[in-house]
C-alpha cells in the first residue's frame, strides 16, 4: 500500500511546488515578514511582543491563502482535466488517490509553516534586539504557537478536499472552507456568550441550534496559542494533548467523509 | 507600443513626479479617529486576528493624537475626541487585555490634560486582572489615587503591590511617602522622571517632558514664596516680588506659555492650566477645525 501511496505523495508535492500562485503567496507572505521588525516600532511599550503578534498573524494569514487556494482547486481540477482517468487506472483504490492528495498538501503546509516559523525566529530575533522587552523571548510557546497554526489549517484543508470531491468549480470549496473558518474561529466565542447573561433573552430553540452548531463545526479556538506566544503565559500539557486528539480525530472524520464522497463520484 | 513612445512616456512620467508629490504635500487632512465597532462585533470579525486588530486600534488613536498635538504646536486648534479615543482603547483592551499601549496611552493622554482619572483608573484595574506580573499599571494606579485623588489609602495599596512584584525600591519608597507625607509637586516630579526614562514615543515623552518642566518651575516658585513667608511673614502679593526680594533670579516660563500667578489660596497656579492649548480661545475661526 504505502509502495503505492509514496509515489503519488512526492508527484503531488511537486506538482504544488510548482505552483505558481502559491510562489507569489509566499513571497508575499516572507516579504510582509520582513517588514515585522520596523512594523514592531509603532507599538510604545511592547515592541517584542507587536513584532511576534505580527509574524504570527502574517504567518495564519499566507497558510489560510495556500489552504484556501490549494485545497480549493484540487479533486474538481483533477477531475476536470482528465487527471484522474489515467491515475486511477493504476491498480489501487480511489481512496489512495484522495489519501494521496491530502498528505502532500499537509506536507506542503508543514513546508510552508517552517519556512515562515523560522523567518519568524529572525525577524522576532531582530525586533527585540531593537528594544529589549523586560522578559525572555517565550520561543517554546510560539513554537507550538506555529505547530498549532499549521494544524488548524491543515483541519481546513481537509474541509477543501471534502467541499472539493463534491464540487465541479472553484467557488463551493473556496468560499465554503472561507465561511467555515470564519464559523470556525467565531464559534467558541459565540457559545461563550450564549451561555451567559446574553443567552437568558434567547429562546431555547436558537440556544440548542446554536450549541449543535458549535459542537459540529470545527473550533478553530482550540489552535489559538496567539496570547500565549505573545506573553509568555503558561500553557497547559492537557490542552496541548486535548488538541492534538481533537486534530486526529476531526481530520480523520472529514478525511472519511471525503473518501465517501469520492468513491460515488461519476467520473466523466 | 515603440519604444519611443514608451520613452517619451517615462520621461513624462519622471518630469511629472516631483510637481505630483509637491501638489500632494498641501491637500487637505481630515484629523478624525471615525467608528469603532462593538468590541463583540470586532471579537468575531477579526478571526484569529484580535491582537493584531487590538494594537491597530491603538496605533490608530496614537496617530490621530500625534497629529492633533502637531496641529497644536502649528496654532491650528483641533479639538480632539477624547470620548472616543477612550472608547477606543477600551476596545482595544477587550481585545487583548494583556496589551501595555491603551493602558499607557490613556494613563499618558487622560490624567494630566483631560482629569479623567476615575475612567482611566477602571481601565487600569481592568489591566491588572490580566497582567499580574506587571507592576507598572500598580503604579499609574498608585500615583493615581494618590497625586489626582488624594486617596491615599489606595495610593499605598497600589504602591506597594508594584513594589512587591517587581521589588523595585522607587515603588516602595513611593509607598511610603502616600503613608505619610503629601508634597504633591514633589511626588509629581519623581513619577515624571521615572515615566520620562521609559518613555520610547517622541510624542509621548514629550507631554511628560512639557509636564515636568511645568512643575520644575512651580516646584522652584513655591520654594521661593516659602522662603518670602518666612522671611516677611506673609505671601508675596505677587509673583515680581519673589524676584525683586533675590529669591528667584528669573521668573520661570510656563512650558505651556502661559504665565504663573499666586491664587487667593497663595498658591502657585498658571494662566495656561497647564494644558495645551486645545482650546479655541484668542484663535481666529480660519485656524479651528470642528
Amino acid at each position: 500500500m504505502l509502495a503505492l501511496l509514496y509515489p503519488l505523495l512526492i508527484q503531488n508535492f511537486r506538482g504544488i511546488l510548482r505552483d505558481r500562485m502559491l510562489h507569489a503567496v509566499l513571497a508575499s507572505g516572507l516579504g510582509i515578514l520582513l517588514l515585522v521588525p520596523s512594523m514592531s516600532t509603532f507599538s510604545m511599550r511592547q515592541v517584542q511582543e507587536l513584532s511576534i503578534t505580527l509574524s504570527l498573524s502574517a504567518i495564519s494569514i499566507v497558510l489560510l491563502l495556500v489552504t484556501l487556494l490549494l485545497g480549493s482547486s484540487s479533486v474538481w481540477r483533477d477531475i476536470e482535466k482528465r487527471y484522474t482517468n489515467s491515475v486511477l487506472t493504476l491498480p489501487m483504490p480511489r481512496s489512495m488517490y484522495l489519501v494521496g492528495k491530502f498528505l502532500s498538501f499537509c506536507l506542503f503546509l508543514c513546508f510552508c509553516g517552517l519556512i515562515l516559523g523560522l523567518c519568524a525566529v529572525v525577524v522576532i530575533m531582530a525586533a527585540s534586539a531593537q528594544y529589549p522587552s523586560g522578559h525572555s523571548v517565550p520561543w517554546g510557546n510560539i513554537l507550538l504557537s506555529v505547530v498549532a497554526l499549521t494544524l488548524k489549517y491543515i483541519l481546513l484543508g481537509s474541509f477543501t478536499l471534502l467541499l472539493s470531491t463534491l464540487s465541479t468549480s472553484f467557488f463551493l470549496p473556496f468560499f465554503g472552507a472561507l465561511a467555515i473558518y470564519f464559523a470556525g474561529s467565531a464559534s467558541q466565542e459565540v457559545y461563550e456568550y450564549i451561555s451567559g447573561s446574553l443567552g437568558e433573552n434567547l429562546s431555547p430553540t436558537v440556544i440548542n441550534t446554536i450549541k449543535g452548531a458549535y459542537y459540529l463545526l470545527p473550533n478553530f479556538s482550540a489552535f489559538d496559542y496567539q496570547v500565549q506566544a505573545v506573553y509568555g503565559l503558561t500553557i497547559s500539557m492537557s490542552r496541548v494533548v486535548l488538541m492534538g486528539g481533537y486534530f486526529l480525530i476531526y481530520s480523520g472524520l472529514l478525511l472519511g467523509l471525503a473518501i465517501w464522497s469520492f468513491n460515488r463520484r461519476q467520473l466523466p | 507600443m515603440s519604444r519611443a513612445v514608451f520613452a517619451a512616456l517615462l520621461l513624462g512620467y519622471l518630469l511629472i513626479l516631483p510637481v505630483f508629490s509637491g501638489s500632494l504635500l498641501d491637500r487637505p487632512v481630515e484629523i478624525k479617529l471615525g467608528y469603532v465597532p462593538h468590541p463583540q462585533v470586532l471579537r468575531l470579525a477579526s478571526a484569529d486576528h484580535k491582537l493584531l486588530t487590538g494594537e491597530w486600534l491603538v496605533v490608530k488613536v496614537l496617530y490621530y493624537f500625534g497629529s492633533v498635538l502637531q496641529k497644536s504646536f502649528e496654532h491650528v486648534i483641533v479639538r480632539p475626541e477624547f470620548a472616543n479615543m477612550y472608547r477606543t482603547l477600551q476596545t482595544s483592551t477587550r481585545l487583548d487585555p494583556y496589551n501595555m499601549d491603551p493602558y499607557y496611552f490613556a494613563q499618558a493622554a487622560f490624567t494630566w490634560e483631560l482629569g479623567r482619572v476615575k475612567e482611566v483608573n477602571a481601565l487600569l484595574e481592568y489591566g491588572i486582572k490580566h497582567r499580574s506580573w506587571d507592576p507598572w499599571l500598580h503604579f499609574y494606579l498608585g500615583f493615581n489615587y494618590a497625586y489626582f485623588l488624594k486617596e491615599y489609602d489606595k495610593a499605598a495599596f497600589y504602591m506597594q503591590k508594584a513594589g512587591e512584584i517587581s521589588g523595585n525600591s522607587l515603588f516602595v519608597n513611593l509607598a511610603a511617602r502616600y503613608f505619610y507625607e503629601s508634597e504633591q509637586t514633589g511626588l509629581g516630579l519623581t513619577f515624571l522622571d521615572a515615566m520620562i526614562a521609559e518613555a520610547k514615543d517622541p510624542a509621548i515623552r514629550k507631554t511628560y517632558e512639557l509636564r515636568r518642566d511645568a512643575l520644575v518651575a512651580i516646584s522652584s516658585i513655591e520654594q521661593a514664596v516659602e522662603h518670602y513667608r518666612r522671611q516677611h511673614g506673609r505671601s508675596p502679593a505677587e509673583l515680581a516680588e519673589l524676584v525683586n526680594s533675590n529669591l528667584l533670579s528669573d521668573l520661570p516660563k510656563d512650558p505651556y506659555g502661559g504665565h504663573f500667578f499666586l491664587d487667593e489660596r497663595g498658591r502657585v497656579r498658571s494662566s495656561s492650566k497647564l494644558a495645551p492649548s486645545f482650546s479655541t480661545e484668542g484663535v481666529s475661526d480660519s485656524q479651528v477645525i470642528e
